[in-house]
């Protein structure tokens, strides 16, 4: 299958997995890692990838989130995040994906500017999240917070489905000067 | 999609079983069960969450998609218009059910009112509670749309005021660059140019006249410096007329 769909198979029981999509598979590895570690009522389970689409002969669980991973100090991350956005079918981005931008920090280091990836998001109406995932205590708390969104997106909690919250996650396109 | 509501069946039975066994057992039954029992309405709430999911999805796809292809713009246009009615809905769905919330309530109080005597004073004081506060916003409220109102006023007038110094200056400086105007050409005006001809002309006559008579008096040979008539004669002869 070249094209990623959300809802092609059956949910597993109080079982909800998150696709990491990046280039840089260190980052990814620490941040499966820390999601592992969130403690969460449902079972979680992580898979990597480097780029889509992904080989069709492995029997895989439904992707319940999609969480592209953007190096904002390589170009690469985000020619190959683009790349892979050919792959994914429409219907993921009503909320079933979303944008990482890791390494905003660091200024210097930075090759991408954030901009380029907030632009991408709102073109693909999806939320878009600031960390920095080489440090410890960030990491930890971008893990659960996507370890929520996680839930809310495989239908975990009752009442709040992954669209509602893409709308709250929506915030306003541009700051506009206020007139004094 | 059929194994849903299989599943779903499933996990009803199991449910009201062990609801049944939690409720005959009341303080014997141990964790595990007590686990198993929220477990269960954790899957049972789960499940119903998927399934409102993929019903909600069925129904989108029977939708029909326009099938002409439209600008990038439109598309963007369009998918604003559809965002903003997602958050329409959403907030009429609060609204409803915060009205709904407040109706249940109301009538649970009217059903209730004669029951709770013993707790009236408190109740009524957290009645009376409400009120106070409520009267306290409404005032307040109306205080700042007052202001609101003076300071839309003041700066009114502000502007107002800018714009007539901002004319006020204008006018000095068109006045001060006609002023200059009417310098300049008037220096440069003809007659200025023949009467300071003329003026030119008769200093140099009357410095002749002068020199004449100085002459005059000097080839008299007589000693002019004794007597102070000729004196006063010979010196006002010196002055120099063109620094007059």
């Amino acid at each position: 299958m070249s094209v990623l769909r959300p809802l092609d198979k059956l949910p597993g029981l109080n079982t909800a997995t998150v696709l990491l999509v990046g280039a840089d598979d260190a980052l990814l590895q620490q941040l499966a890692d820390s999601m592992l570690k969130t403690d969460c009522a449902s079972e979680l389970r992580v898979h990597l990838a480097r780029s889509l689409p992904l080989p069709s002969n492995v029997n895989r669980p439904r992707v319940d989130l999609l969480v592209f991973v953007i190096n904002l100090h390589s170009k690469y991350s985000l020619q190959s995040v683009e790349k892979s956005l050919h792959h994914v079918d429409a219907s993921f981005f009503l909320g079933k994906a979303c944008f990482l931008a890791t390494g905003a920090g660091r200024e210097n280091l930075c090759s991408v500017h954030r901009n380029t990836v907030v632009r991408l998001a709102h073109t693909y109406r999806s939320p878009v999240l600031f960390c920095d995932l080489e440090v410890e205590g960030s990491r930890a708390a971008m893990a659960q917070r996507l370890a929520r969104m996680l839930q809310i997106s495989a239908g975990h909690v009752p009442g709040v489905s992954a669209m509602s919250l893409l709308s709250l996650l929506r915030s306003s396109e541009s700051p506009s000067l206020e007139d004094l | 999609m059929e194994s849903q509501p299989e599943k779903r069946a499933a996990a009803e039975p199991a449910d009201s079983g062990g609801e049944g066994g939690a409720g005959g057992l009341p303080q014997v039954a141990g964790g595990r069960s007590e686990d198993r029992v929220t477990l269960l309405l954790r899957l049972r709430a789960q499940i119903k969450q998927q399934l409102v999911e993929y019903k909600s999805m069925v129904d989108a796809n029977e939708e029909k998609t326009p099938e002409q292809i439209m600008q990038e713009n439109q598309i963007e246009d369009k998918i604003e218009e559809l965002e903003n009615e997602i958050e329409e809905v959403k907030i009429a769905y609060e609204m409803k059910s915060i009205a709904l919330n407040r109706i249940q309530r109301s009538t649970a109080l009217q059903n209730n009112l004669e029951k709770i005597d013993a707790k009236n004073s408190e109740f009524m004081d957290n009645m009376k509670q409400i009120l106070k506060l409520n009267k306290l916003i409404i005032r307040s409220q109306k205080e700042s749309r007052s202001l609101e109102r003076k300071r839309l006023e003041i700066k009114k007038k502000r502007l107002d005021l800018k714009k007539a110094s901002e004319s006020k200056l204008l006018e000095i400086q068109t006045e001060k660059n006609k002023q200059k105007d009417d310098l300049d050409s008037m220096e440069n005006s003809d007659k200025i140019k023949t009467i300071r001809q003329n003026l030119q002309m008769e200093i140099n006559i009357t410095t002749v006249i002068q020199h004449v008579f100085q002459n005059l008096i000097l080839g008299s040979k007589t000693n002019w410096a004794e007597d102070s008539a000729l004196k006063e004669i010979v010196l006002q002869l010196e002055k120099n007329l063109t620094r007059i």
